[in-house]
């Protein structure tokens, strides 16, 4: 069983780890600190291409395979959450069912010019009312001549009032729960489409998040995203694993960064006279963290392998997602145990992670929710 | 215009170096990149390109099977193609050596212009261009921080020099070694990188380049040897100051400065 990258992707990685340095980490303390939009740094980084990392080169994408993909997710979350959200938005779940279901002329006009970063996306899944369980999704879609009229309010939206272009998750038959719900495209400028509250949140900041308001928005026919009517959770099966592996690789990328500070730090913090690294109990620290990531690490290894292979990892993509997850809040409350009282404030970057960690916990599924569909997956039907 | 850039894979700046109990050699991790000076000679390499078209940048390097990931690089970059020059076999590092091989290799492929960075930042030797250009009997300016084409036959250059620069007009081909500030070596585009990762770059064999004799490719050609490595004397630990306040850390730290250090 050969565990190493190849040739290929171990140079995809240095790359990608050194385009990361240089563009991105020595933004990502302003980048929190003002928690707002960085245009610029938005501009530089995706004029080098790599929003188009999943989509085939004839489009202008890299074709990427899932343990490059996984790669890139874990480093732009190791370089700055914030700014990761609204890539990884661009590049996956914002754009994915444009690609996949989308016209020639709404690929033209929406999926090219977000691949290039000229075009912000998002998707809007989550209501007030409604995370975790979408069949209680109370945003409708009412056939209205050539095209359909949405009406609903969806919340917690990545790049919401910023976007160009999103896909919004509605029922057409809400008597059908899950089997009712469909995507349609809306555009920035569409009548009735506006952003509403900004989310000021505890971490993640520097992407913008927040209400998307449908008022009467109408839509043509060819923005229902889908082959058939009521399949939406259907086609969301075809990212899921991919999202809750993408979930995992930036909980590994927030514990990657998290754990070089550690380790930098206890080189060089004295205390009674001595490194700290020295300490027996400090060395346990470091010892746990390595042990903890390197297994997190293997399992979203093995699931992008899986997924790569067209194999069945449902199970093996929501245990990753909350091992990795639950390895990062782990590794970030150690980070601020070695750093002692400099961990509490501003100044000093262990702050930041604490506080990225836990969004780590809701996005791609909480994990009360994803042990219910593990246990309920391996058990099956009783 | 054919442009040769000649770079070399070294050790990263962060990369965990040990010697080992004979004194005489390191045991380095395995963490390599394209040496820091080497990519201002691509990305000079790229910009007279760009300038002038119908260019094409040769890059190459004298190392090990491992520096191909040096060469991908510089394709990322931008280099047109790369060759290695394998000295798998003879694993010396005599400067006077490497510059021949790799000026035979320039010879055979034909050149208007070489760039290589001012120095290794492993060994700092800071000689390998210069001698490079004495083999092919060519003009050369080192560390070069302005690069002007006048026309295809003719540059003119800013170069650095003790307390000052010197500005220089030189006719083609000749050899510049670049120095830091010269320009900002670009991130490779995605593109970029998709090419590099596809290139097929096969190592030649050096004693298959013309006018190497077999004693100068031999293990014992090169007429400098390691007698010893010696570790620098380590750095004191880092003492953070306490203090809640700005204020309360000047009072601990002058404390610190008074006390302790008795600097003051």
């Amino acid at each position: 069983m050969d565990f190493r990258l190849t040739e290929e992707q171990e140079f995809f990685k240095k790359t990608v780890v050194d385009t990361i340095d240089r563009i991105v980490v020595p933004k990502s303390q302003e980048i929190d600190e003002k928690d707002e939009f960085p245009w610029e740094t938005w501009k530089e980084f995706t004029s080098l291409g790599y929003l188009g990392l999943r989509y085939p080169e004839e489009i202008g994408g890299m074709n990427a395979d899932k343990v490059m993909s996984m790669v890139f997710y874990e480093e732009i979350a190791r370089g700055s959450v914030g700014f990761a959200q609204s890539v990884i938005m661009n590049i996956l779940m914002g754009t994915y069912f444009v690609y996949r279901f989308g016209s020639d002329a709404i690929k033209e006009r929406c999926l090219y010019p977000a691949m290039r970063g000229e075009k912000i996306s998002t998707m809007c899944f989550t209501e007030d009312q409604s995370g975790s369980d979408l069949g209680a999704t109370r945003t409708t879609a009412v056939k209205d001549g050539d095209g359909w009229r949405i009406n609903g309010t969806k919340m917690w939206i990545t790049n919401g009032p910023i976007c160009n272009f999103c896909t919004v998750l509605a029922t057409s038959d809400a008597s059908k729960g899950l089997k009712g719900l469909n995507f349609f495209l809306v555009e920035e400028g569409t009548p009735g489409f506006s952003s509403g509250q900004i989310i000021h949140k505890l971490g993640c900041r520097g992407t913008v998040t927040g209400e998307l308001v449908f008022d009467n928005v109408w839509v043509p026919n060819e923005n229902l995203l889908g082959e058939e009517l009521g399949k939406g959770v259907y086609y969301v099966g075809d990212i899921l694993d991919e999202v809750r592996l993408m979930t995992g690789a930036m909980a590994l990328g927030i514990a990657k960064g998290a754990y070089a500070e550690a380790l930098e730090f206890s080189k060089k913090r004295v205390a009674f006279g001595q490194h700290i690294g020295n300490y027996q109990l400090i060395r346990e620290k470091i010892a746990e963290m390595d042990t903890l990531m390197n297994a997190a690490r293997l399992m979203i290894n093995y699931g992008a392998w899986l997924l790569e292979n067209n194999m069945d990892c449902r199970v093996v993509a929501a245990e990753a997602k909350m091992y990795a997850t639950e390895v990062c809040l782990k590794v970030v409350d150690e980070l601020t145990r070695i750093y002692g009282a400099n961990a509490f404030a501003y100044e000093y970057t262990p702050q930041r992670y604490f506080r990225d960690a836990r969004f780590l916990l809701y996005g791609g599924g909480t994990h009360e929710v994803l042990k219910d569909f593990i246990g309920r997956t391996i058990i099956g039907k009783l | 215009m054919n442009i040769l850039v000649c770079i070399k894979q070294v050790a990263d700046t962060e990369a965990r170096i040990l010697l080992k109990s004979d004194k005489k050699s390191l045991e380095i991790e395995n963490k390599y990149n394209m040496n820091f000076f080497d990519e201002f000679a691509v990305e000079e390499a790229i910009r007279v390109k760009s300038k002038i078209k119908d260019s094409q940048i040769t890059v190459c390097t004298y190392g090990t099977k491992k520096a191909v990931e040096a060469l991908r690089s510089a394709i990322a970059m931008g280099a047109d193609r790369a060759f290695l020059l394998d000295n798998t076999d003879l694993d010396n590092d005599d400067p006077l050596i490497t510059s021949k091989i790799l000026a035979n290799f320039a010879k055979q492929e034909g050149f208007d212009l070489i760039f290589c960075g001012r120095q290794a930042i492993d060994d700092e030797n800071a000689n390998i261009g210069a001698m490079i250009a004495e083999w092919l009997g060519i003009p050369h300016v080192s560390a070069v921080l302005k690069f002007d084409i006048i026309d295809e036959k003719k540059v003119r250059v800013e170069s650095e020099i003790e307390g000052g620069k010197e500005t220089l007009e030189v006719q083609l081909p000749a050899l510049f070694t670049t120095q830091k500030g010269i320009n900002e070596p670009r991130v490779p585009l995605i593109t970029g990188v998709m090419k590099a990762m596809k290139a097929s770059i096969a190592p030649v064999d050096p004693s298959t380049l013309g006018g190497l004799s077999k004693e100068l490719l031999d293990m014992t050609a090169s007429k400098i040897s390691v007698l010893t490595y010696e570790t620098p004397n380590g750095r004191p630990a880092v003492k953070i100051v306490d203090g809640e306040t700005p204020g309360e850390k000047v009072k601990s730290l002058i404390n610190i400065l008074k006390e302790e250090a008795k600097a003051l």
